[in-house]
C-alpha cells in the first residue's frame, strides 16, 4: 500500500517546521516548531511520578467532547497544541510553550513525539503505516539523535519507511531546478540563513564535510532588529517588531555599493523612499517612512561592524574560509555551486553581491600568487557561482519533496522489517539518495 | 487532541484564506493524502481564481454502486466540474463569484468541501440509514413471526474496501444499523494494545454511556458477514471485527449526519490513540531511565574537592591543583 | 511490599555482596588481555558456581559470578500479553541506552530480560554497595513501573473508548 502514496516530507527546524508531501513544490503546512502543554513554560516540568501535573481547568481537547470527560487524571498528556495553536493558546491562560528543537537540533524528545503525532494526525492526516518518511537533521546531529528518531517513527508510528537526511545536502538537491545547474551534482557549498543562525556548509558528493563548517550569529532576527533600531532612531511612529519585520519583507533588497546607494536616495528620493502603512491594533492606520534601511539592512552580512560590535567578518570571506579549509581536491566545486537556502537569503541581488564579493577574494589570491611566482605561472582561474532559485525559501524541504517523489526513493528508505531485524543502530547510515549512479 | 477532525485541514485552511476578503489570488498546485487512501489535489489550472478540488478514493467504484454521485450532487451542486484527469471527482470554487457572497456563504463553501471525503464515503451509510427508514415502517406491520424473509433478514450487505486489507461493512435491518470494522493489525505490539482498547469499547456500554452505540468484537467473520467474498478470520490470524450497532435513537434525521461523520473516524481514531499510549509510554520510560541513571550515578564517589571550579570573591573561577 | 518480596530481594542483596568480591584479574590466555572472565570463560577454575534465586515461577534472578565479574540477570514478571509487550519493550528501550548505564549489558542472558555485567573495574571506580544498591532498587521499580504502565493503558483505554461513544448519544 505504501508504494502508491506520496512520501511525507517533514523538515522540523529550530523556528519553523515544514510539513507536506514528496511531489509538490511547496510544504503543505508551515507552523512554528512549538508545543503548548499544560502548565508554565520552560524546565522539564516532570516530577518524579513521572507524569505531569494534573490539570483542574477545564482543558480544551479539540473535537468538541470535552465536556464532562475533561478534567479526568491521565489524559494529559492528549491535551497539547502545536505551531499557531500553541502560541494562541499559549497566549491565554493555562498553557507554556515550548520549543523541542534548539539549535537545529531535538532537545526534548517528548515534546518531539508529541508534534509529530499532532502533525501526521491532525495536519497531514495519513496513516503513518501507508507512508514513507522523509526526515531531516542538521549537520553534524550525533547519530544518537537519529536513532532516538527512528525509535519514535518505527517504534510509535509504525511508519512504513523512513529516511533522513542533511538539510544542506537537501537545499544542494533543492537547487537543480534552477536553470543555471547542469550536472545534478551533490558538491557545493550551502548558505542556510534562517531566523536564529547562518550556516555555511561544504558539501562533497552529498556529504557534510563537517570540519570546515562555520556559522555565523547574524540571521533573519538580526536583520529585523536592525531594521528596528533605524525606525526608532528615526523616530517613526510605529517601531514595533512586526512592522519591522514587514519592512524587511516587503522592501529590503542588497546594492552593490553602500555610498553608491546613499547617494542615488538623495538624488532619487520619490523613487527610493517608501511608505508602509501599518494597521495597529484598535483599527489605527499609521504611515511610516521606510529610508535607507532598504539597502541597509541586508547589508549586515557584507558589513557586520555596522550592526554587531563582536562579529565583524563579512559573509564572502567566511564563505572563502570554509571552502579554503576544505579538502583541496573538491574546492574547485565548492566555488562553483555555491546555493542559497533559507528565508534570509530571499533579498534582491543577494547572490549577485555575494557572488562579485567572493569572485574578488579568489582574483585577488589567484592574483597574488601569480606575481609570487615571478609570472612563471598562469592561472587558469576559478569559476565562482552562487546559486540562487525559486525554491530557496524552503530549500531543504523542496529537496526532499523533489527527491522524496522520485521512484527509488523507497528502496533507500529503511523499513520497519529492517529496523526490526537491526535495531535503532539501523539508520546510522543510509545511501545516498540522488548521489552518482541515480537520476 | 482527543477526536479527529472531519473535515480536511489543508483544504480548510487553504479555502479560508483565499475567501478572506483582502486576499490576493496565487497559484497553487498540491497533491495531499488523507486518512483511508483517499488523495486530493488542489490546483488552479485555469487562473489563479479558481480553485479545483479533486479526490480519488480506492473505493470509489463501490461508493458509486451505494449512491455516491446522488450524494455529492446534493452536496456540491453548482461546483461540481467535470472529474479531472485522474481523479474520481472534482469541484471548483470560483473565487471572483464567491468575493461579493456574505460571509456565512462563504463560510459554508469552506466546510462543505473540507468535507469533501466524509460525504463521498457518507454513500453507503446514508442508503443503509434510508433502507432502515423504510423496513422499519414496514416491520410495523408484522409481528417477528409472521414478517416476511426480507423485512427479519435485513437488507444487504454494502461492503466498502476502504483499505487493502481492511472494509468497513455497513447492513441495515428493521430495528438497526450494523457497522462492521475489519481491522487488521501489522504488529504484536499494536495488535495487544488494541484488544485493550477494543475490549473497552466492548464494555463502555455497561459502564455509563448506555445510549451508545452497541460494540461486539470478534475473531472470525460475525453472522451478518455471511457469504462475502474475500474475508479472513480465525483465531490464528491478526483480523478482527468491531461490529458497532447503531439503534433507531443514533438514526434520527437530526443525528444522523453527525453519526455517519463520527463512525468514519473510527478506524483512525482507534489507531491514533494506540499510537499516541505509545508515545505516552515513551515519555514513561524516558523518565524512569533517567531516574535510574541518577540511581547509578550516586554510586560513584564524590570527586575529590581536586577537580572543582572554585571562585574567588571577585567571581573569577580557578582549578585548585591537586 | 508484599510478604514475599521482601525476603527475595535482601536474599538478592546479600547474595550480591557476597559476589561482587572481584580483583583486578589478567587473561591467563592471551598477553596483555583483561576479559570480564564470566563472558570469556577460558579458564573454568575462574568461574564460580552461578546460583538462582527465584521468587516464584516467573519471577528469579540468575547470579553467575567469576574471579574478576559478576553478571546479574533478571527475569522480570510478565503476567500476561500486555506486561510481556510492555517488559519486552522497557528492557529494549533500556538496553538502547546501555552507554549511559555502564553496566547494563547489551543484550540479556538467554532466558532472563534484562542482564547486568559488573567487572572489577566498575566496583574500582563505583562504590560497591551503592551498586548494589542500584540493581535492586532496579529490581523494585521495574516490577510497579510495568505495573503502572498496564493501568494507564486500561484507564486510556476506557477514556478513549467512552470518548468516541459518548457524541453518538
Amino acid at each position: 500500500m505504501a508504494s502508491q502514496t506520496p512520501a511525507v516530507v517533514m523538515d522540523n527546524g529550530t523556528g519553523y517546521s515544514k510539513l507536506g508531501f514528496a511531489g509538490n513544490d511547496s510544504p503543505s503546512f508551515v507552523f512554528p516548531t512549538a508545543i503548548a502543554t499544560k502548565g508554565p513554560a520552560g524546565g522539564g516540568g516532570g516530577t518524579g511520578s513521572g507524569r505531569p501535573a494534573v490539570a483542574n481547568k477545564p482543558n480544551f481537547l479539540s473535537g468538541g467532547a470535552g465536556g464532562h470527560l475533561s478534567g479526568k487524571r491521565g489524559t494529559e498528556d492528549l491535551d497539547f497544541f502545536i505551531g499557531d495553536e500553541a502560541l494562541t493558546a499559549a497566549s491565554g491562560p493555562g498553557y507554556g510553550v515550548h520549543y523541542p528543537i534548539r539549535h537545529g537540533q531535538i532537545e526534548n524528545w517528548d515534546h518531539m513525539e508529541r508534534f509529530w503525532s499532532n502533525s501526521i494526525f491532525k495536519y497531514l492526516r495519513v496513516e503513518p503505516e501507508d507512508h514513507h518518511f522523509l526526515l531531516t537533521e542538521p549537520p553534524l546531529n550525533p547519530p544518537e539523535n537519529r536513532e532516538n528518531t527512528a525509535e519514535i517513527m518505527f517504534e510509535s508510528f509504525n511508519c512504513a519507511g523512513l529516511y533522513i537526511a542533511v538539510q544542506a545536502v537537501l537545499a544542494l538537491a533543492a537547487s537543480w531546478t534552477s536553470s543555471k545547474v547542469q550536472d545534478r551534482s551533490l558538491t557545493g557549498t550551502v548558505i542556510d540563513s534562517g531566523e536564529g543562525v547562518t550556516h555555511v556548509i561544504p558539501v562533497a558528493e552529498g556529504y557534510v564535510i563537517g570540519s570546515s563548517i562555520k556559522s555565523i550569529p547574524i540571521a533573519g532576527r538580526d536583520i529585523t532588529y536592525f531594521v528596528q533600531s533605524l525606525l526608532r532612531d528615526r523616530g517613526e511612529p510605529d517601531s514595533s517588531l512586526r512592522t519591522a519585520e514587514r519592512i524587511k519583507e516587503e522592501f529590503c533588497y542588497v546594492c552593490p555599493d553602500v555610498v553608491k546607494e546613499f547617494s542615488r536616495f538623495d538624488r532619487e528620493p520619490e523613487d527610493r523612499f517608501k511608505k508602509y502603512d501599518v494597521r495597529q491594533p484598535g483599527g489605527r492606520s499609521v504611515t511610516v517612512d521606510v529610508g535607507y534601511e532598504r539597502f541597509l539592512a541586508p547589508e549586515i552580512f557584507f558589513n557586520p561592524e555596522i550592526y554587531s560590535s563582536d562579529f565583524l567578518t563579512p559573509l564572502p570571506n567566511i564563505v572563502d574560509t570554509v571552502i579554503q579549509t576544505s579538502p583541496i581536491d573538491v574546492r574547485r566545486g565548492l566555488y562553483k555551486n555555491i546555493v542559497l537556502s533559507g528565508g534570509s537569503t530571499l533579498y534582491k541581488d543577494f547572490g549577485r553581491r555575494l557572488q562579485r564579493d567572493i569572485r574578488h577574494l579568489v582574483d585577488a589570491r589567484i592574483k597574488d600568487s601569480e606575481v609570487r611566482a615571478g609570472g612563471q605561472a598562469r592561472s587558469g582561474g576559478l569559476d565562482v557561482q552562487v546559486i540562487t532559485h525559486k525554491r530557496q525559501r524552503h530549500g531543504p524541504w523542496f529537496g526532499g519533496s523533489l527527491l522524496g517523489q522520485t521512484p527509488e526513493f523507497k528502496s533507500y528508505c529503511h523499513t520497519k522489517a529492517e529496523y526490526e531485524e537491526i535495531g535503532p543502530s539501523i539508520v546510522r547510515r543510509f545511501a545516498l539518495l540522488g548521489g552518482p549512479g541515480s537520476t | 487532541m482527543l477526536l479527529l477532525d472531519y473535515q480536511n485541514v489543508l483544504i480548510e485552511s487553504l479555502l479560508r484564506d483565499r475567501l478572506a476578503p483582502d486576499a490576493s489570488p496565487s497559484s497553487v498546485d498540491q497533491i495531499v493524502s488523507d486518512f483511508d487512501n483517499v488523495t486530493f489535489h488542489i490546483s488552479t489550472p485555469e487562473s489563479k481564481s479558481k480553485i479545483l478540488v479533486s479526490i480519488t478514493i480506492k473505493c470509489w467504484k463501490e461508493l458509486v454502486t451505494y449512491g455516491a454521485q446522488a450524494i455529492l450532487d446534493r452536496e456540491y451542486g453548482p461546483y461540481i466540474v467535470q472529474p479531472e484527469q485522474g481523479y474520481d471527482f472534482s469541484v471548483q470554487v470560483d473565487l471572483d463569484t464567491m468575493a461579493s457572497k456574505p460571509q456565512e456563504e462563504k463560510d459554508e463553501l469552506v466546510r462543505r468541501v473540507s468535507l469533501l471525503k466524509r460525504n463521498a464515503m457518507a454513500a453507503p451509510f446514508e442508503q443503509a440509514f434510508d433502507e432502515f427508514a423504510s423496513l422499519q415502517d414496514q416491520a410495523k406491520n408484522y409481528s417477528s413471526e409472521t414478517a416476511p424473509q426480507g423485512v427479519r433478514e435485513g437488507g444487504e450487505v454494502r461492503a466498502i474496501h476502504y483499505r487493502e486489507e481492511e472494509a468497513i461493512y455497513v447492513k441495515a435491518s428493521h430495528d438497526r444499523v450494523t457497522v462492521i470494522f475489519s481491522t487488521v493489525f501489522k504488529e504484536e505490539t499494536d495488535r495487544v494494545y488494541g484488544k485493550v482498547f477494543l475490549q473497552e469499547f466492548v464494555d463502555a456500554r455497561k459502564r455509563g454511556v448506555q445510549n451508545a452505540p452497541q460494540v461486539l468484537f470478534r475473531h472470525d467473520a460475525p453472522m451478518e458477514l455471511q457469504g462475502q467474498p474475500g474475508l479472513r478470520g480465525g483465531r490464528g490470524e491478526n483480523v478482527g471485527y468491531v461490529t458497532f450497532v447503531l439503534f433507531p435513537r443514533h438514526l434520527t434525521p437530526q443525528k444522523r449526519d453527525e453519526t455517519i461523520s463520527h463512525i468514519q473516524t473510527f478506524r483512525d481514531y482507534f489507531h491514533y490513540h494506540i499510537k499516541a499510549s505509545k508515545a505516552y509510554i515513551h515519555s514513561r520510560m524516558r523518565r524512569r531511565t533517567a531516574d535510574f541513571l541518577q540511581v547509578l550515578r550516586r554510586a560513584r564517589p564524590e570527586e575529590a574537592d581536586a577537580g572543582k571550579e572554585r571562585k574567588t570573591a571577585s567571581g573569577r573561577t580557578f582549578r585548585a591543583q591537586a | 511490599m508484599s510478604q514475599s518480596l521482601r525476603p527475595y530481594l535482601s536474599c538478592v542483596r546479600n547474595t550480591l555482596t557476597a559476589a561482587l568480591s572481584l580483583s583486578n584479574f589478567a587473561s591467563q590466555a592471551s598477553e596483555r588481555h583483561n576479559v570480564p572472565e564470566i563472558e570469556a570463560r577460558t579458564s573454568p577454575e575462574l568461574i564460580l558456581n552461578p546460583l538462582t534465586v527465584s521468587r516464584n515461577q516467573e519471577e528469579r534472578v540468575l547470579i553467575e559470578p567469576s574471579v574478576n565479574s559478576v553478571r546479574v540477570s533478571l527475569k522480570i514478571k510478565q503476567a500476561d500479553e500486555i506486561e510481556h509487550i510492555l517488559v519486552h519493550k522497557f528492557t529494549r528501550f533500556l538496553t538502547q541506552r546501555a552507554e549511559a548505564f555502564f553496566v547494563l549489558r547489551r543484550k540479556a542472558v538467554e532466558g532472563y530480560d534484562i542482564s547486568f555485567l559488573i567487572t572489577n573495574f566498575h566496583t574500582e571506580e563505583m562504590l560497591k554497595h551503592k551498586l548494589v544498591d542500584f540493581i535492586i532498587q532496579f529490581m523494585e521499580e521495574v516490577d510497579r513501573e510495568i505495573s503502572e504502565m498496564k493501568l494507564f493503558l486500561n484507564a486510556r483505554a476506557r477514556f478513549v473508548a467512552e470518548s468516541f461513544l459518548t457524541p453518538f448519544d
